[in-house]
């Protein structure tokens, strides 16, 4: 049953003469070379060094530490393994609504998730993980369980005016083809690393976007309901979509088109 | 406008070349963009000149023009002569401008 | 219909045409407001040269790629041989994108202390184009090397 709707989907893509195989566009190796070296020169790097000043004063390490219920030296595999259960906040929370409870914690006022602050710093602390995989565990409790089914509903549930869903476009049948020029990515494979290099520069957008917003992102172009952010169905496709990827090596932040 | 400078590698020594990163947050606009909102065109702001100076003597000259990416990178190299500060001056054509810096510190 | 509502929802039309300004018709408009900046490779090459002739050269070697992922950030690699010595090095490096309306992108100008005559950054391109590297040596000689980029129509999105 689902497999016939998946098609129908797949099958309105291709009507829309949007769907080809055009491998005669795609990069060759020397090509991708270069853009593989372009990521040491990120712009997002200066984003990423005021997100540090931000949460160094904002925050800091220890008080961090405390509100996750770890040592600082365990910060860094504590970070590689958002969305996570916290335990103050008696459910999974992003990297980003965890650094909200800090702020909250200190008596500072809370950034909001869309803030260029919140942004920034959630960059500085994931980057802090750089070099480690990311090593998500979604049975390590009943939530984190609650949160990866909700997820996977989320990511296959077909939604809004072209009755998509994310699964139309990620699913295994599908990715690597290419839509309008783009090869539809497989989220969870090395190359793509989803979950372990977003927040990244958007080339086509000249901005660091986080994990969540490239999600709405796709949202938005395949005409779906935008999810808002650090909403409960939002946080599980988070959970769900690093899940897939667990393993990636953090390289924040990213570089992506 | 917000800047960083890079070193690569990060040890050198006397006599290495290395590389040199500038990197400016700046809008880059060609002039010929328009405005989503308001349909106008928005006015050309782009960086037009960057000057990277080792121990205040002029080590590389760049005119720049609108063609440069958002928020542009330029790479240029060094050869190592010895200790020093690098300088990196930068101005757009509104008149504003930055100068940001970086010690060199070779090893041995 | 239907398609059209799907390119637009995909932002095709509205984001390509902020981030890589189409220069066909966005020119007229342009003038008004950035006459000035408006240059072709002739008078480019002109103002870099004076009028001498340029040589096409394997010492000067230019990396781009064959096929712009985003013809808003295209990297540009440029690097001469030359000893970089007081009496033989590159005293310039120009970077020029043909068919921009401002084919100038940058100019370089480089000294002995660089230890290499070696330049990269990161370029906007309109369209399918060449672009061109020019080295100015220091015994008056211009070199060059170009190459072809094709920038996808898939640039946004
Ligand atoms: C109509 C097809 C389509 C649908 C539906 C879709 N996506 Fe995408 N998605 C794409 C394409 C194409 C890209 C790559 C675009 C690019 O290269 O810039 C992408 C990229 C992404 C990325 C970034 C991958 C990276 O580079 O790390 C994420 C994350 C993502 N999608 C998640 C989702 C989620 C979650 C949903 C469901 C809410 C979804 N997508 C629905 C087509 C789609």
């Amino acid at each position: 049953m689902r497999k016939l709707s998946m098609c129908t989907a797949l099958c309105s893509l291709v009507l829309c003469g949007m769907l080809n195989a055009e491998e005669s566009m795609s990069m060759n190796a020397a090509d991708k070379a270069m853009y593989a070296e372009m990521l040491e020169n990120n712009p997002a790097a200066m984003d990423v060094a005021e997100g540090e000043d931000m949460f160094n004063s904002l925050i800091g390490k220890d008080a961090y530490a405390k509100v996750l219920g770890v040592k600082v030296k365990d910060l860094p595999k504590t970070i590689a393994g958002f969305p996570r259960m916290v335990k103050v906040a008696g459910k999974v929370v992003t990297l980003s609504q965890s650094l909200q409870m800090a702020a909250a914690d200190r008596g500072h006022p809370v950034p909001k998730l869309e803030s260029n602050e919140m942004i920034k710093m959630t960059a500085h602390v994931k980057s802090l993980a750089n070099g480690l995989e990311t090593n998500i565990d979604v049975k390590a409790d009943k939530q984190m369980k609650e949160m990866a089914v909700l997820g996977q509903h989320v990511f296959e549930e077909r939604r809004g005016g072209r009755g998509l869903s994310c699964n139309s476009c990620h699913s295994p049948d599908i990715v690597g083809s290419r839509l309008r020029m783009q090869a539809l990515p497989d989220l969870g494979a090395k190359e793509t690393a989803s979950a372990a290099t977003w927040p990244a520069y958007r080339m086509t957008q000249s901005v660091m976007v986080t994990f969540d917003k490239r999600m709405q992102q796709c949202m938005k172009n395949a005409l779906l309901a935008e999810l808002p952010l650090g909403s409960k169905e939002m946080v599980a496709l988070e959970v769900y979509v690093t899940n897939k990827g667990k393993g990636n090596t953090m390289q924040i932040p990213g570089l992506k088109r | 406008m917000k800047t960083l400078i890079k070193i690569k590698p990060k040890d050198y020594k006397v006599g290495d070349i290395v590389k040199v990163d500038f990197m400016a947050m700046h809008p880059m606009e060609s002039g010929m963009r328009k405005d989503k909102d308001t349909g106008q065109i928005v006015p050309a702001h782009y960086i037009n000149e960057v000057n990277f100076l080792f121990n205040d003597k002029m080590l590389t000259k760049m005119i720049t023009w609108e063609s440069l990416s958002v928020n542009p990178v330029l790479t240029i190299s060094l050869k190592v002569s010895g200790a020093g500060t690098l300088k990196v001056l930068a101005k757009d054509n509104k008149g504003d401008n930055v100068e940001s810096s970086v010690a060199i510190t070779p090893k041995g | 219909m239907e398609r059209r509502s799907f390119l637009k929802g995909f932002g095709a039309v509205s984001a390509c045409a902020a981030l890589v300004p189409s220069i066909v018709s966005a020119a007229d408009e342009a003038k008004k407001v950035t006459g000035p900046n408006e240059m072709s490779v002739e008078s480019a090459l002109a103002a870099i040269t004076g009028g001498k002739p340029v040589t096409p050269s394997t010492k000067v070697s230019l990396s781009a790629p064959e096929i712009a992922e985003n013809g808003a950030v295209v990297p540009v690699k440029v690097s001469v041989e030359s000893p970089m010595s007081a009496n033989d090095h590159v005293k310039a490096i120009h970077v020029l994108a043909t068919k921009n309306n401002n084919v100038r992108c940058a100019n370089v100008y480089l000294t002995p202390a660089n230890g290499e005559a070696s330049f990269a950054t990161r370029i906007k391109l309109g369209t399918t184009q060449d672009v061109l590297a020019i080295a100015e040596l220091s015994n008056g000689t211009f070199l060059s090397a170009k190459q072809n980029v094709k920038v996808t129509i898939g640039g946004c999105g």
